[in-house]
């Protein structure tokens, strides 16, 4: 087995014992019945984080990339060149950041040249990692140069590059190994400076730079596991630790069990307060909200929204959170009928019961999503309103639509199977059934469809072929309407990434292609806003609710704030008595 | 019976092959692309591709079929001991089941223990005694815990010794969270508590695997007890037995005659039992967040992870067939008519 070390000294009171003292002992166990066992002394300053499974890898090219859990992971132990700045509100005990600037965070100083269309980068001196190597230009272009290669399973880093149109990350890496070399497009200026050319004026760069992926690589540390087959260290990340700049050290990483994070005992700005985070593993949402309840955990997420109710009322527990990029919608693929009709799509939008999902579905814990685009980001406007009149203005759109009372619609029985992640069954299938109990109302013949998430990725992502479903897991990675549709809504042709409902229109693909290619700022944002009021006039998807990002914690913990990845920073937070 | 164990050794090796060859083909044919799930939705169709070649999955079946069994210049086959990388974590199968098969042994091994140790004694008693408060206590004991499946009884006792009472620990695996596990020897933490010499470890330890434990052996105890009592029962019939009455023998010597003519289809029931707990211990690991082979197996089969799938049907496999031959054995050796 290989279970990482921990540095710290063994607990007191370790000891060898004889074997007769061991006879003793268990027969004292035996005769005086289980006992409480005294905690370890580091109760006070250490955070028990309840999760619902620790990190399955910490490599942002890995195979686990996707996972939110490793995720959480990455980024507490890896610091980005950028993150968004924190903004001044905070709202039911989150702070949150303003999408329209930026911070350093390894990064000190950073400008765009328009004339050459790069990027400067200066780095802070004196930032180390968790081996004690100090951070500096070699380690960026490390870096980039492994996200170009493609060498992982899942090469986050290079999409997420060649989204911001860094030079040369294009798709020409995966036909010709001799372009997976890193070549000038990212240059050394000095020890602690790089630049990095564009090939194209593209605003998503800095945006690319705060997210979960192409956080910077202790470069010392990666060679040092890098092996004949294996140059660029992904075993290592995916089985050790990812060593990065960031706050926090792998001290222990039990796959499947827990995972406890030390303070970078090299750091010394931005030190974390709370220095031990202990990640356990608990897989049951029922069984976390009973561990919160009955205090023996500082930190918990992923509840349903009936047990975060239902810890908000009590002693030492606050349950905090904010309206993020979560967002709940309906899946209605154009290419299976009669999902091509738009007076269809507007009956389904106008039967489903939103009320019913936002006060029953999350417990008034998400208002009505009316975009296609978290409404949190930037240049996201509410365009969407779904028909008024209810069931009785879904009624006569199906009658418009030839269909009365549902008459004729039992044809494309197949297609109604309203499909959700069986996995999510807890939090989707109220929903899922109060939605098929509607649409039945006025003659839609639906019926609930679950299946595992891996066959509903593989039906959205790949063969694009599910015809109805019901989607809470979809949100962009980088806080840019712009991206959005790119992810979503454009068409494959038109550089469309994952165009899950086969949805297409002319103007907005033009949009787009004209949002993509100006360099003036307003005028991308004219583009984009025109893009989104038609996707959503056309119903490319079915906007349902935008629900909270939600964790109970200790009263005692302060410093919560939402970043998009959803994931915790655990240097932001702090202890203060209540 | 060098030859008997031989045979049966032979027929398990086949056994297994033919398992992993289906398995591996079966597994295949599910209408699920696990490439989805490992990029994620935020991924080109270029990503897509490229994860595709680093799981292996642009290749021909039975080339695939090759590489697991040989391996290629990258990667051992299983020929080399090699069951390959999940595709969850990117770490090594044998590394995962290394981490959790020992915990499911010493839930299961300790279950069995505590059930065995009193399902024997009452179910004797009960044969013994048909109109005594054990025998109907028994019954009624067997109605009861046979009445609602072993996840049931864990919410329950959670409910109860957790929540209300606060007489057990969370259920939070296998140790507090707060504590470093010993250093892994077996896997077990009892064990490896007690070959580090940890006393305050193996305290802890059984004290977080008080709850499932006793879920899971007050699941067990019932149907081995009756067992027990039928097999001594239906002894107590035979001619030896009646003739031993006959002529005057304690009641002691009577069932413990009676015992060891019923030791065989008990034993027979337990490697039931065992094996099957070896797989069908998940709920218990999820609900005391034990992180078992059951859950590996589980979320294995959740991520279409190939390769843990099918290193975790070999291991089950194995060990049940394991199981069975020592059963086999054992049942040769109390009955040598078995060993021809």
């Amino acid at each position: 087995m290989k279970i990482i070390p921990a540095e710290s000294p063994a607990p007191p009171g370790t000891q060898a014992l004889s074997a007769r003292a061991w006879s003793a002992l268990l027969l004292a166990f035996l005769l005086s019945g289980c006992h409480a066992p005294e905690q370890s002394a580091d109760t006070d300053s250490a955070v028990i984080y309840l999760v619902e499974d620790v990190p399955a890898g910490l490599n942002y090219d890995g195979p686990a990339a996707s996972l939110h859990t490793s995720q959480v992971g990455i980024v507490n132990l890896m610091d980005p060149l950028l993150e968004y700045a924190a903004s001044p509100e905070v709202e039911n005990g989150v702070q949150t950041s303003d999408f329209s600037s930026f911070e350093g965070s390894l990064a000190e100083n950073w400008v765009y040249d328009p004339a050459e269309q790069s990027w400067r980068i200066d780095l802070r001196k004196g930032v180390y990692s968790c081996a004690g190597n100090e951070l500096t230009a070699d380690d960026v272009l490390y870096t980039f140069a492994r996200a170009k290669s493609v060498s992982g399973a899942a090469p986050v880093g290079w999409f997420l590059a060649s989204v911001a149109s860094v030079a040369s990350f294009d798709t020409s890496v995966f036909d010709n190994p001799a372009k997976r070399r890193l070549g000038d497009e990212i240059s050394k200026l000095g020890r602690y400076s790089v630049k990095v050319f564009q090939s194209a004026p593209n605003p998503l760069f800095p945006h690319i730079l705060t997210s979960f992926a192409l956080r910077v690589f202790d470069s010392q540390e990666m060679r040092k596991h890098a092996t004949e087959s294996d140059p660029w260290s992904h075993q290592y990340v995916d089985e050790q630790t990812s060593p990065g700049f960031g706050p926090y050290c792998t001290e222990r990483w039990i796959k499947g069990d827990e995972f406890v994070l030390t303070a970078n005992p090299y750091r010394e700005e931005r030190a974390p307060s709370i220095k031990r985070i202990v990640f356990k593993r608990v897989p049951l949402s029922s069984n976390r909200f009973v561990i919160m309840k009955m205090g023996e955990a500082d930190l918990s997420d992923r509840l349903t929204p009936r047990e975060f109710e239902a810890l908000a009322g009590l002693d030492n527990l606050k349950v905090i959170g904010l309206t993020g990029n979560e967002t709940l919608f309906l899946h209605m693929n154009f290419k299976s009928p009669p999902f091509d009709n738009p007076l269809i799509r507007r009956a389904v939008s106008a039967a489903v019961p939103y009320d019913w999902i936002i006060n029953n579905g999350y417990r008034a814990q998400a208002k009505q999503w009316l975009s296609v685009v978290p409404t949190r980001y930037p240049g996201v406007s509410e365009n969407f309103q779904p028909p008024p009149g209810g069931l009785e203005a879904a009624r006569q759109l199906l009658s418009q639509a030839g269909y009365p009372n549902g008459k004729g619609l039992e044809e494309f029985q197949e297609n109604f199977q309203l499909s959700y992640v069986a996995e999510k069954q807890i939090a989707l299938g109220p929903i899922a059934n109060a939605i098929r109990a509607k649409l039945r109302e006025v003659g839609i013949p639906v019926e609930l469809n679950p299946i595992p998430l891996t066959q509903f990725g593989d039906r959205t992502l790949v063969k694009r072929d599910l015809p109805f479903a019901l989607s809470d897991q979809e949100k962009p990675v980088v806080v840019d309407a712009g991206y959005a549709i790119q992810l979503f809504f454009a068409s494959p042709s038109a550089g469309g990434v994952n165009n899950m409902t086969n949805y297409h229109n002319d103007s907005v693909d033009a949009l787009w292609a004209s949002a993509r290619t100006t360099a003036n700022p307003s005028a991308r944002a004219e583009f984009i806003a025109r893009a989104l009021d038609q996707i959503a006039a056309d119903i490319a998807w079915l906007p349902l609710a935008e629900f909270k990002t939600q964790w109970a914690t200790h009263t005692e913990l302060y410093g919560f704030r939402w970043y998009p990845d959803n994931s915790i920073r655990f240097s932001d937070l702090y202890r203060k008595e209540h | 019976m060098t030859k008997f164990v031989l045979k049966r050794l032979g027929v398990g090796l086949i056994q297994i092959v033919s398992l992993m060859v289906l398995v591996f083909f079966l597994i295949r044919l599910l209408p699920a692309d696990p490439v989805a799930r490992f990029v994620g939705l935020n991924a080109s169709a270029e990503a897509y591709a490229q994860a595709e070649i680093a799981l292996g999955l642009d290749k021909p079946v039975l080339e695939q079929f090759k590489i697991y069994l040989l391996g290629d210049e990258q990667t051992d086959g299983l020929i080399h001991g090699s069951l390959g990388n999940s595709w969850i974590s990117g770490s090594p199968v044998l590394y995962h089941i290394g981490l959790t098969l020992p915990a499911t042994l010493e839930l299961i091994l300790l279950s069995f223990l505590i059930s065995v140790s009193l399902a024997i004694p009452i179910g004797v008693a009960g044969a013994t005694s048909p109109n005594g408060a054990v025998n109907k206590g028994t019954l009624i004991y067997g109605l009861f815990a046979g009445s609602q499946p072993e996840f049931s009884w864990g919410t329950i006792f959670i409910f109860l010794f957790f929540v209300v009472l606060g007489v057990a620990p969370g259920p939070l695996g296998r140790i507090s969270p707060l504590t470093e596990p010993p250093d892994p020897v077996s896997g077990m933490i009892v064990v490896d508590s007690l070959i580090a010499g940890r006393a305050d470890l193996l305290l802890e330890s059984l004290w977080y695997l008080s709850l499932p434990v006793l879920t899971l052996s007050f699941v067990l105890t019932g149907p081995i007890i009756k067992m027990v009592r039928e097999n001594v029962s239906q002894s107590m019939s035979l001619g030896f037995i009646q003739y031993g009455e006959a002529v005057g023998l304690s009641k002691k010597m009577l069932a413990s005659d009676s015992l060891l003519a019923a030791v065989a289809p008990t034993l027979t029931l337990i490697g039931i039992l065992f094996s099957f707990m070896l797989g069908g211990a998940v709920l218990i690991e999820s609900m005391f967040s034990i992180n078992g082979l059951g859950q590996f197996s589980l979320q294995s089969v959740l991520a279409m992870d190939y390769p843990a799938i099918q290193g975790v049907v070999i291991v089950i496999s194995s060990l049940t067939l394991l199981v069975y031959l020592l059963l086999d054995v054992a049942q040769a050796l109390l009955d040598p008519r078995l060993r021809a």
